[in-house]
């Protein structure tokens, strides 16, 4: 018995040598001084923190009232996905976080935001589940970024467990994070694709019957309706699954190819990292391949990668490297100025054109039919994602004015319905917004 | 003077430092409440010397209690204030323990019977606060956490009968029941501290690789279904392993406690300086965290080297403890403290998922700190040569 007790004594202390090991991990180890979440780096201040402000140097993100007793105010709340918040409490995320060490010293973070848009785009995306965004195609620079429902910065502490209890995960942003299927808004792509491969031309006439038999499955048209003899340039506009399947299984693993070339199934390499989506290795049957033409199958892609699916589509297949921060001012080093990066040529000059002419035809007579006025010349794509129970997802892309495109856009609506209702008027209302805003100020000019 | 004497008084004398510093600081009209507990202290280690039990653990538990009071008047003075009155009645508690002959045979189903009438009053009657923990009002204004209590009556109970006749179907019955009494209330810090703790009693009066095994397995099935069955359990145990994906729930506070640790460094930043008002639960259960934030190492070993110290004294008195059912319990005792200690301060450490348990004599809580310093009375009794 006395040689239990002992033993029981050096079991005893030998846990609480173990927890004097943990000890001295945590004390002088582990080196968590600089963590986002330790509030002990972000309360530190000794100079008036940065102000991040938008492309033409509206702010942003200001901080108000005296030391230790300051406050962050954002100028729209649906920027918190964008500029990020930050918070006594609750630490720091997106560009406040990335640009700590420099906003902590003072300095100007001046994104590429166009502030006046980012607030109708707000006022679009209020109130429905789904994300927005605007690209300059040219560039790469994110004009507007909206994931809705959002968290507002400004009310942070006192809607904290509201936003943590909220079941429509307001702290995820889609844009970045959410993955969904495709859906038609692909077939641009394997448009573009099968033009390059040589297997049709715009002017092919097909029959369409509105069912497509492969491996002894089938592959329907939206609704099951049947679209007569049509040109595959007509096929984009309308958004024939048929012809899209039969064109997938010929182009095969080919098309797998050229949506990688796209940056899709890959992470974005900006400022706020993202989501892979999912583009597989190759298709393991024909009836699969039929399926990936159309966007469904495995297929996965975020609202940012069909963003610059759109920007590289509008930037004679040029795909630009998207990017939120144009410059960064004052201090030691005076300006930094991002340059914009490109990616590659995606598509060749003449395809894309090809492409961008049945996007045309799209928003003049198929499925993005009458959202916008014609002065506009959007070209476009709607999209109706198969989505379960719960109903399709809605995406639309879409670029203007169409011969040299100033923006791209992407916007999905989580469950909304179809493409055409539901995302389209959003997209071709950022749009027009956007160039009525650029067209105003070169008036001014 | 004897060195041990000796060196309690410099502890004390620190302690006492620490205080006036606070006052300094802080002013306050408490400044005769640690006075008065180290006063009652000494009266306590005199009555324990007078029974002729030793009263070495004693000094270190009022080290123990006294820093608990100085941390907790640095976070808010109104917590020591309440922190003392539960002091007080907690030494009426421990006069108690050692001086009634609680472990007497006769007693050991009275036991069993009465830690599990307080957790069925806690089931029916009893409130919620922070979550798991169930509190019993009386009389409408005096409230207490009866599972501190039930479990020490549980290891009484258990103690006696395994001494007695190994493991048998009714002591098996009475701790599933009261296992299943805390799962329903969803407590299951205690109910894992009570399980370890009864499977340390039984290995101890017999021990085989198989049993072993057998419980192992067993233990694993039930923390397995009870991880499956709660849903915060399992948000607790995914924050363990990537705090850093829960920073809205249970993973700030694990973050929290270790950059906290980690901000310490080895001195610490002095008493005072840490950033104790973002650490949850900071007077409770992370009290660590305040302490090793603005004491460093240093102080965090100390405390460590207390709690050492004081399974030291416990296991060379029950060296001497002649009878083999009471030692069985004063082990139960021992490991109850000790093994609650591990629990908390490895969750921490992020050593082991945390388990939302008090640091014993330290942190905030009036019920708590009662039932510990009751089993502490008890297990000092055991010092004395007669029941």
């Amino acid at each position: 018995m006395n040689g239990q007790m002992r033993r029981w004594f050096l079991g005893t202390a030998a846990c609480y040598v173990i927890i004097l090991g943990g000890l001295l991990y945590w004390h002088l180890a582990a080196d968590l001084g600089t963590h986002s979440a330790n509030p002990r780096y972000y309360r530190v201040f000794s100079e008036p923190r940065g102000t991040i402000v938008d492309r033409r140097g509206e702010p942003l993100a200001v901080t108000l009232g005296e030391e230790e007793n300051f406050r962050r105010s954002y100028a729209a709340a649906s920027l918190t996905h964008v500029v990020g918040y930050f918070h006594p409490r609750y630490g720091m995320t997106a560009l406040e976080r990335i640009y700590h060490e420099e906003l902590l010293v003072g300095r100007t973070v001046q994104t590429t935001i166009d502030l006046e848009l980012q607030l109708k785009v707000e006022s679009l995306m209020e109130g429905r589940i789904g994300a927005a965004v605007a690209l300059s195609p040219a560039t790469g620079e994110v004009l507007a970024l909206v994931s809705s429902p959002w968290i507002d910065g400004n009310v942070l502490a006192e809607r904290w467990s509201e936003y943590s209890e909220d079941g429509r995960s307001p702290f995820l942003n889609r844009v970045t994070q959410g993955q969904y299927p495709p859906g038609s808004v692909i077939k641009p792509i394997v448009y573009g694709t099968a033009l390059e491969r040589e297997l049709t031309s715009p002017d092919q006439i097909w029959n369409d019957q509105g069912v497509f038999r492969v491996d002894g499955r089938t592959v329907q048209n939206f609704g099951g309706r049947s679209l007569g003899v049509i040109t595959t340039e007509e096929a984009l506009a309308l958004s024939s699954n048929t012809v899209f399947a039969e064109l997938a299984v010929e182009l095969g693993d080919d098309l797998l190819s050229v949506l990688r070339r796209f940056a899709l199934g890959s992470e974005p390499l900006w400022e706020l990292g993202g989501q892979s989506g999912f583009v597989p290795q190759r298709a393991y049957s024909d009836h699969n391949k039929a399926l990936l033409g159309i966007g469904q199958g495995e297929l996965l892609v975020t609202p940012l990668q069909m963003g610059m699916v759109a920007a590289a589509l509008a930037n004679r297949g040029v795909l630009m490297q998207p990017y939120l921060v144009q410059e960064l001012r004052g201090g030691f080093r005076l300006r930094q100025i991002t340059r914009p990066v490109e990616l590659g040529q995606v598509l060749s000059e003449s395809v894309a054109a090809q492409v961008r002419d049945a996007m045309v035809l799209t928003a003049r007579s198929g499925t993005a039919q009458g959202v916008c006025s014609d002065e506009v010349q959007l070209a476009a794509k709607t999209g109706t994602a198969q989505a379960g129970a719960k109903g399709d997802h809605a995406w639309f892309i879409g670029f203007a004015p169409s011969p040299m495109p100033q923006i791209a856009v992407a916007v999905l609506v989580e469950h909304g319905g179809t493409g055409s209702a539901a995302a389209a008027p959003i997209g071709a209302a950022i749009i027009e917004e956007a160039l009525k805003i650029w067209n105003r100020e070169k008036g001014i000019r | 003077m004897r060195p041990l004497y000796r060196a309690w008084l410099y502890f004390v004398a620190w302690l006492g430092g620490m205080a006036l510093w606070l006052f300094y600081n802080k002013g306050t009209a408490l400044w005769w409440q640690p006075l008065a507990i180290c006063a009652i202290c000494v009266a306590l280690f005199i009555v324990t010397e007078r029974r002729g039990c030793p009263p070495g653990g004693l000094q270190l538990v009022s080290v123990l209690v006294l820093l608990g009071w100085v941390f907790l008047f640095r976070l808010d003075s109104g917590w020591a204030a309440r922190q003392f009155w539960g002091f007080v009645v907690g030494a009426g508690a421990y006069l108690l323990g050692l001086l009634l002959p609680w472990l007497h045979p006769r007693f050991g189903q009275l036991a069993a019977v009465a830690a599990l009438t307080l957790l069925v009053l806690a089931l029916v009657f009893g409130t919620r606060i922070s979550g798991a923990r169930a509190w019993l009002t009386v009389f409408d204004t005096f409230t207490f956490q009866p599972v501190e209590f039930a479990r020490i009556l549980l290891i009484i109970y258990l103690g006696g009968e395994l001494a007695q006749n190994r493991l048998n179907v009714k002591s098996a019955a009475v701790l599933g029941l009261f296992l299943l009494l805390l799962a329903l209330q969803t407590d299951l810090g205690p109910a894992l501290l009570v399980f370890l703790v009864f499977s340390a009693l039984y290995f101890t009066i017999s021990f085989s690789w198989l049993k072993l095994v057998l419980f192992l397995g067993l233990g694993t099935a039930a923390a397995a279904a009870a991880v499956w069955k709660f849903p915060h359990l399992r948000t607790r145990l995914l924050a363990w392993l990537t705090p850093w994906d829960f920073l809205d729930s249970k993973g700030y506070q694990v973050l929290q406690g270790i950059f906290a640790l980690n901000a310490g460094g080895l001195v610490g930043r002095g008493m005072g300086e840490g950033m104790a008002d973002v650490i949850p639960a900071a007077h409770t259960d992370y009290i660590l965290a305040v302490i090793g934030e603005e004491f460093g190492l240093l102080g965090t070993f100390a405390l460590l080297l207390v709690y050492v110290g004081l399974a030291f004294w416990a296991f060379r008195l029950l060296l001497e403890v002649g009878d083999g059912r009471l030692r069985l319990i004063g082990l139960g005792f021992t490991l109850l403290l000790h093994v609650q200690v591990l629990l908390v301060v490895g969750g921490i450490l992020r050593l082991i998922p945390f388990t939302g348990m008090t640091l014993p004599f330290v942190s905030y809580g009036s019920s708590s700190l009662t039932a510990q310093l009751w089993m502490f009375g008890m297990l000092t009794r055991l010092g004395r040569e007669q029941l």
